[in-house]
């Protein structure tokens, strides 16, 4: 038997509504009273659709589904809960809106999506596990790649806060480290980031106001803890508890890593401190500084060393010079070789003798290959100086009264390089109150550009220093403030005063006087 | 007179608007970053954590648009954010016209926002569950322009690239924050529009912010719904032209 069109209305396996223009309900059928659950239609009868749903879903009504309706006059499969005596009922919905004699009616018809529903929600928790997985991956590897690039402890502080921020999306982040002895210290972080609880040292864990605590561990050690306080802003994230461990292990790594570089670095440095602090003659003749700055960006120490000794009584040798490579064995190389040039020199011994005997040095040991140095011994009483150079910049010769030019003589190969040239060595003779400025290349500023204007630069820096009455240390000081920050720079400054008389201080210099200098100094010099 | 679409939707929130202030007025409209055809670029998750990313947009709109102060008509949640960007740049604007505005969707202590903060998060679920949906289900609402079919293939494309990631976000923005205290900044003459029936910005709210305004005027309007723009235009076009163009000019 043939059913109405009403009663099949009624009876359609589909739950099915009629509303007014305000979405008030009008009519609802069987399957849309089972289930919300109530026994006949007037118990819905007036009221609003959007006051059925649960909450989130009468807003995403208003300002989605709504609108949609008013613009499309359709919408089509949008999951939205209805509320239920026991609980919510998750629905796909599809309304049509027409205008009947003036009057708009809009028409709903709801499936059930409870299995649709479980499975969409599979698919997005496996989709957002899926965009996790890839966030924290990318983001693991800014982490890395930013702590790879520092050494120090200062480094992996700075990258660490920074990166709490930038990456892992913290508002205020910060750390402690754990010291030799006594308590951990504190880096960055506004006052109200408390320190770390005694349990907080064992787990990460999340306090209540949001904040990420992680303690940063290797092989059990605690090294130090971080800890990142959520953003205030309404739309932020709140912190990944999972992604901040990860980092933590990092962080850990890296600090492990800061901790025994920088045991190695002042291994290192006090090394090289103890080889340089003999190295300056006391003489009434001659006035000697000496100033090393080591590289900023990379703590490691370098090969640079700079020396002064006596090869006779009225004979001062002057040595600089930069063996290959950084770090603790470059320091422990740059002490043999610099002992070595000690002892190869010998009063009376050319400085081309004392290369070679270098050379045969560096042939049986090993050590100082390659490496570049500046020899010179300075007479003293007459203000002789016999110079030679091993692959090595050339000493600036700044005389008290005429312009300044670099000593290009006597150049050979760095040591342990047998080229064609033979060891080489020149005399240049000094006037009492010139000043010769022996370097290692991380005083000159390169920047791509000819070593010819980078030595010119030099050599105005130091005029210019001189000019403005700098002198000695403060001098070398000016000198350094200029020079690369990257590299390491060292600098010996030696002024022959002139022969020193046998009872009192050196004579003042008078520059003017321009008497004291020998025949090939003359020669050399503008009138 | 520039337009700003509220949570939910694109600039063609204003269609049955807009045109007939385009008769007298020069009229802008726009996406929000992260919204309708927005360049996905323009989106950044830091820059709009909070509205002060939006109300930036705005200012910088607004600067490259007119020479002169306008009058600013934000709906939703730019209705806060056209009094945000009137309480930092109140040289820009002349007038605003709010529509449906709350400072604080969540009840507080006295006060009632309409929402508890567990309602809330049942709102951030719903989005999620209907997170394979999203963007097909407000594609049409661009696309559907009538009057531009062409349009239509090339606009859902761009949809289609935006990010249901960033419409949750824009939710977390518009319904967690609390702009209650700001209200009194603003020197600004305003029109707050209230539907007589409005779930999201309930009658109650719509007083609060008229009577924290200091210096504004309450229309309520007998429409349903938080969209008056799209379901009742013409109440809405005339209760701002009576506004905009009443004894007070």
């Amino acid at each position: 038997m043939v059913t109405s069109r009403a009663e099949r209305w009624a009876l359609a396996p589909v739950a099915l509504l009629l509303l007014d223009a305000e979405v008030r309900v009008l009519d609802a059928n069987h399957e849309f009273l089972r289930m919300i659950e109530v026994p006949d239609v007037e118990a819905v009868a007036g009221r609003r659709l959007a006051d059925l749903l649960t909450v989130g879903g009468r807003i995403y009504w208003e300002t989605h589904v709504s609108p949609l309706l008013h613009i499309e006059g359709r919408v089509d499969e949008v999951a939205v809960e209805l509320r239920t005596p026991h609980g919510r009922e998750p629905v796909l919905l599809t309304a049509t809106e027409r205008e009947v004699r003036g009057e708009r009616l809009v028409e709903v018809a709801m499936l059930s999506a409870r299995e649709r529903s479980r499975f969409e929600q599979e698919l997005v928790g496996a989709r957002r596990a899926a965009e996790d997985a890839e966030r924290r991956v990318r983001l693991l590897h800014g982490i890395a790649a930013d702590l790879a690039s520092v050494a120090g402890l200062d480094g992996v502080v700075w990258v660490l806060l920074r990166t709490a921020v930038t990456l892992l999306g913290a508002g205020d982040a910060a750390l402690w480290t754990a010291q030799e002895s006594g308590p951990l210290r504190r880096w960055g972080g506004a006052e109200a980031l408390a320190a770390p609880t005694i349990d907080e040292l064992t787990e990460p864990a999340v306090r209540e106001d949001g904040t990420v605590v992680v303690p940063l561990r290797t092989a059990g050690a605690l090294l130090g803890v971080l800890a990142l306080a959520p953003r205030r802003a309404a739309g932020a994230d709140p912190l990944d508890l999972g992604t901040a461990a990860a980092a933590g292990q990092l962080a850990a790594l890296a600090l492990a890593r800061a901790t025994t570089h920088e045991q190695s670095v002042s291994v290192a440095s006090e090394l090289q401190g103890a080889m340089l602090s003999d190295g300056i003659v006391d003489d009434p003749a001659v006035e000697i500084s000496a100033r090393y700055r080591p590289g900023v960006h990379d703590l490691q120490v370098g090969g640079d060393w700079y020396d002064t000794f006596r090869v006779a009584p009225d004979v001062v040798a002057l040595s600089v010079g930069d063996v290959v490579g950084r770090g603790l064995k470059a320091a422990t190389s740059m002490g043999q070789l610099r002992t070595a040039v000690r002892a190869a020199s010998d009063t009376g011994l050319p400085p081309e003798e004392v290369l070679g005997r270098l050379d045969r040095f560096v042939d049986r040991t090993g050590t100082g290959f390659m490496a570049s140095l500046v020899y010179a011994e300075l007479d003293l009483g007459r203000g002789a100086l016999r110079y030679t150079c091993a692959g090595h910049l050339p000493p600036l010769l700044v005389p008290a009264d005429g312009d300044s030019h670099y000593l290009w003589e006597a150049r050979s190969t760095p040591l342990g390089v047998r080229g064609t040239t033979p060891r080489v060595a020149d005399t240049v003779a000094l006037a009492p109150g010139d000043l010769l400025l022996l370097f290692t290349d991380g005083v000159v500023e390169r920047r791509d550009r000819p070593l010819g204007l980078a030595l010119d630069e030099l050599a105005e820096i130091v005029t210019n220093a001189l000019e403005a009455g700098l002198d000695g240390e403060d001098l070398l000081a000016a000198v350094v403030a200029r020079a690369p920050q990257d590299d390491d720079a060292c600098l010996l400054a030696v002024r022959w005063l002139g022969p020193r008389t046998t009872d009192g201080p050196a004579p003042a210099v008078e520059p003017t006087a321009g008497s004291a200098g020998g025949p090939s100094a003359d020669e050399e010099r503008p009138g | 007179m520039v337009f700003a679409h509220g949570f939910g939707g694109d600039q063609s929130m204003w269609r049955y608007v807009a045109p007939v202030f385009a008769t007298d007025h020069r009229v802008v409209l726009f996406d929000h970053s992260g919204c309708g055809a927005s360049h996905p670029t323009a989106y950044d998750p830091d820059r709009h954590a909070d509205l002060s990313g939006y109300v930036a947009d705005v200012v910088e709109i607004v600067e490259a648009v007119a020479d002169d102060p306008v009058t600013l008509v934000g709906h939703s949640v730019s209705a806060m954010i056209a009094l945000l960007a009137a309480a930092e740049r109140p040289d820009l604007f002349d007038r605003l016209v709010l529509v449906g505005p709350s400072p604080r969707y969540i009840d507080d202590d006295g006060y009632h926002g309409g929402f508890t903060a567990a309602e809330i998060d049942e709102l951030l679920e719903t989005m999620d569950a209907n997170y394979l949906g999203w963007t097909q289900a407000m594609a049409p609402v661009i696309v559907g322009n009538p009057d531009r079919p062409a349009l239509g293939d090339e606009l859902a494309e761009v949809f289609r690239r935006n990010d249901p990631a960033v419409a949750r976000k824009f939710a977390r923005v518009t319904f967690l924050g609390d702009n209650r205290a700001d209200l009194v900044r603003v020197r600004t003459p305003c029109l707050v529009v209230q539907s007589r029936v409005d779930v999201i910005a309930p009658l109650e709210v719509g007083h609060f912010v008229h009577e924290h305004l200091p210096d504004s005027d309450l229309v309520v309007i007998d429409s349903v719904g938080h969209c008056p723009n799209l379901s009742h235009p013409a109440l809405l076009v005339a209760a701002m032209r009576d506004w905009l163009g009443g004894d007070r000019w």
